[in-house]
């Protein structure tokens, strides 16, 4: 069974003398159950809007969205005890951390306080029990607001940048939190963020959203396969060149050129060889694996 | 609801309705009203005090949300939304009998005001004033669901209007026309006209209660609906997100 089917989905804000926004153009998805699914894409390409959609708290304007099979908007009640959503770290301001996961837990019709005390213990949240949301640390707030996202055990389980503006080394930790609990549960994970490396260790697969589309979608290594090479040898020259006389694809900036090849270590002597020959002197040379970041940076300029 | 700092949940409780109150008595008192004039009158405050602490409970189902950017994770759960409002109510309504007793309590020591009608009848006129007060809550939540932010404005402004009508300070009788079938369109008079009743005031309408229950349970499905049907409009226009962080 599929965790998420969404098909031809639209959504276009509309809001009370304000222009209608299009932040969704005919996104269609399918991501199978227990997998860890990455949404990547530059600010406002519609990645909180589509998880908000498939989460149930957006009808979209057009399209059908399915989750474990279920209707989203013809089922809506049975899905979202299936599911939950952290997106954005705010929650009422007043509430203690363990009122917060009380009140929510209720929510969910669940009284069962061992729950409670579990997300605490796994969250790190022992200390701060007694802490109202608005005392707590960016990192605290952000690790109530995913202990909130388990309360209710869920199968599909939504998480809108869950390491934004956070210290590396917190969000490292708030992965690894993460990681814990859907290993256990085999909870299924939509996640939209915009490190590349946290999409690159955490997701199986990748979909990359430009202007409310999907542009790309694969694994992390086929969607390098959109940059035509696996590695980059990046040349520094001692002066300034107008144009190479080279075949491999490269790009020139002034003094220094990067090379697309598939084997660095194989093609750089042959580079540097021509360019000698072509009477150009070679400063440094750098061999570099092509990221995520550099798939990124192409897609997002130029699809 | 639970969300409330205790302090501000009490003070507010306890500290505006004695205000007026006393405010309103020592006003009888000054301009030599009878007793029974001044009784007339506590009853309206004592209900629109009562009214406005269970109210503001059930409006904090969304204005709570909505302040403190949190309003998607409600709309997550799979609480419906008349089993929120009820909660919110039922906490808004311990917090009402407190206060009402309290100033039913006071009233008596400071004006004389004699309380003697059957329990279950004052039980009847609470669980109006109650019921009329998730009304306005429920139409102050609709009012966020569909103006956003600048509902903030009018929300408690209705409630205002909505006193000013219902003859809290006077029969609505005496009221002109529109604003007299306005009057007798809100729940309130009608449960103020059945507990003024007991005091010897003669009905100035017929059977209050019953029109009060009628109009209260008409009212209560109407607003559900609405309820419903805009927060689906709501997560249509994405109004929702912008109630969200
Ligand atoms: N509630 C709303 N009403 C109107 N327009 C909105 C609303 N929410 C988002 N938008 C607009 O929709 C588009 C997509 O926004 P969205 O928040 O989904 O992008 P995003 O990919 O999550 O961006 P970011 O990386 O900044 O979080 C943007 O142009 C945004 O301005
Ligand atoms: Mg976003």
């Amino acid at each position: 069974m599929k965790a998420v089917e969404c098909k031809n989905v639209w959504m276009i804000y509309r809001n009370f003398m304000e222009k209608s926004v299009t932040a969704l153009r005919g996104v269609s998805l399918d991501i199978e159950t227990g997998e860890i699914f990455g949404i990547l894409g530059p600010n406002g390409a519609g990645k909180t809007t589509l998880i908000s959609v498939l989460s149930t708290i957006l009808i979209p304007t057009k399209g059908d969205v399915r989750i474990l099979g279920m209707d989203a908007f013809k089922n809506t009640k049975k899905v979202r005890e299936l599911i939950n959503i952290s997106s954005g770290v705010r929650l009422p301001w007043g509430m203690k951390v363990y009122e917060c996961l009380r009140f929510y837990a209720l929510c969910y019709g669940i009284t069962d306080r061992s729950i409670i005390e579990k997300l605490i213990a796994d969250f790190e949240l022992e200390e701060y029990r007694n802490t109202r949301f608005d005392d707590l640390s960016a990192g605290n707030k952000q690790k109530l607001n995913l202990a909130r996202a388990f309360l209710n055990s869920p199968e599909v389980v939504f998480l809108d940048e869950p390491t934004a503006n956070l210290d590396p080394d917190i969000a490292r930790k708030i992965r690894e939190m993460i990681l814990q609990i859907i290993d256990r549960n085999d909870t299924t994970v939509i996640l939209t963020t915009h490190n590349m490396r946290e999409a690159e260790m955490l997701c199986e697969r990748i979909a990359f959203i430009r202007d409310g589309k999907i542009i790309a979608e694969g694994t992390a290594e086929e969607l390098k396969k959109f940059i035509k090479a696996n590695e980059r040898i990046i040349v520094r020259f001692k002066e300034p060149v107008k144009s190479l006389p080279i075949s491999v694809p490269y790009e020139l900036n002034g003094n220094s050129a990067i090379f697309y090849v598939d084997n660095a270590e194989k093609a750089t002597p042959k580079i540097v060889l021509e360019l000698s020959n072509a009477g150009i002197e070679v400063e440094s040379v750098k061999m570099e694996e092509i990221t995520l970041e550099d798939v990124f940076i192409e897609l997002s300029e130029n699809y | 609801m639970v969300t409330k700092n205790e302090f501000y949940a009490i003070f507010e409780m306890l500290f505006w309705p004695l205000v007026t109150l006393i405010s309103v008595g020592l006003l009888g008192e000054f301009l030599y009203l009878s007793k029974n004039e001044i009784a007339f009158i506590i009853i309206g405050v004592i209900a629109l005090s009562v009214v406005h602490i269970v109210q503001i409970d059930v409006t904090y189902v969304m204005l709570l949300d909505m302040w403190s950017m949190s309003l998607k994770y409600i709309i997550v759960s799979p609480m419906p939304f008349y089993r929120m409002v009820l909660g919110a109510w039922l906490f808004g309504a311990v917090r009402g009998v407190v206060s009402l007793s309290l100033l039913i309590i006071l009233s008596s020591a400071i004006f004389n005001f004699s309380f003697e009608l059957p329990f279950s009848s004052a039980l009847i006129f609470a669980i109006g004033l109650f019921a009329s007060a998730m009304l306005i809550g429920i139409f102050n939540c609709i009012l966020i669901l569909i103006f956003g932010r600048r509902a903030e404005i009018f929300a408690w402004t209705l409630t205002a209007i909505v006193m000013i009508f219902c003859g809290i300070y006077y029969p609505v009788t005496i009221l002109p026309e529109p604003f007299r079938t306005f009057g007798l369109l809100i729940p309130i008079t009608h449960f103020l006209e059945y507990f003024r009743s007991f005091y010897g005031f003669s009905p100035t309408l017929e059977n209050p209660l019953v029109i009060g229950i009628g109009e209260t349970v008409i009212y209560l499905l109407v607003l559900l609906i609405t309820a419903e049907l805009s927060m689906k409009r709501a997560r249509k226009t994405g109004l929702v997100l912008k109630l969200s962080g």
